[in-house]
């Protein structure tokens, strides 16, 4: 027969199964939890405002005045492919006429796939989504994306070199 | 120290309602990968706002937990 003492604490099931103690077993409270939460949530904006930030600062025409090519190695209707402004933005550059050079990044504004050239229809193709854009002001024709693609300012200067005109302030 | 059942109800509320703000800033932050990569300033502004704002009602509420 049992005393009516104290009641015996019931340890829960998984203890039962699994009787191990940590060395150094800690509770953490409510409150120090909601800590770490909030904590992790600040992390998370600090994050979102760099991107936004890295966002701003890598606009197409943002970086230096650079030399591309020379308009004579690309032939009329030809594309040439460099980066700008980074080495890790991928652009693309036809030349329509014989004085008539554009460029464009080679990243579709929809996501981000990259743009090509198809020659015989005369505009940039996104394969991804079948997204299409004007070949001249790179303006959207058809397909999923909203905005057009990203426009390099460019200039053939007297010795014939194809130039990035970047930032200009 | 007891803790009243309404004191527990509300503790346990606020610590939902900072759980559900730090999904939404998981959330946000896939939305500024996308504005990133697709390069919409705008947007990852707007999500920035938005991030730094939840931020701060999330730290708001920590508040109304009891130590």
């Amino acid at each position: 027969m049992t005393s009516e003492t104290e009641p015996v604490p019931v340890d829960p099931p998984w203890k039962r199964d699994f009787p191990l103690q940590a060395v150094s077993e800690e509770e953490v409270t409510r409150r120090e939890f909601a800590r770490y939460l909030v904590l992790g949530a600040g992390t998370m904006a600090v994050a979102n405002v760099g991107l936004a930030a890295w966002t701003q600062l890598r606009s197409i025409n943002a970086g230096e005045p650079r030399a591309i090519t020379d308009l004579a190695a690309v032939n009329v209707g030809d594309t040439y492919l460099f980066h700008y402004p980074g080495d890790d933005d991928p652009a693309i550059l036809v030349r329509l006429t014989d004085t008539d050079v554009v460029a464009f990044s080679q990243k579709c504004t929809h996501l981000g796939c990259v743009v090509y050239y198809k020659t015989e229809e005369e505009r940039w193709h996104c394969p991804c989504h079948e997204g299409n854009f004007d070949a001249r002001t790179g303006a959207v024709v058809s397909g999923p994306p909203t905005r057009p693609l990203g426009r390099i300012d460019l200039e053939v200067r007297d010795d014939g070199v194809i130039w990035a005109l970047g930032r200009r302030t | 120290m007891r803790t009243s059942a309404r004191g527990r109800r509300t503790s346990s509320a606020v610590v939902l309602y900072v759980i559900i703000l730090v999904a939404f800033q998981v959330f946000l932050i896939t939305v500024a990968v996308e504005a990133f990569q697709t390069d919409t300033e705008s947007l990852a502004w707007a999500t920035a706002a938005v991030s730094v704002a939840l931020f701060a009602a999330a730290a708001a509420f920590l508040r109304y937990l009891r130590p």
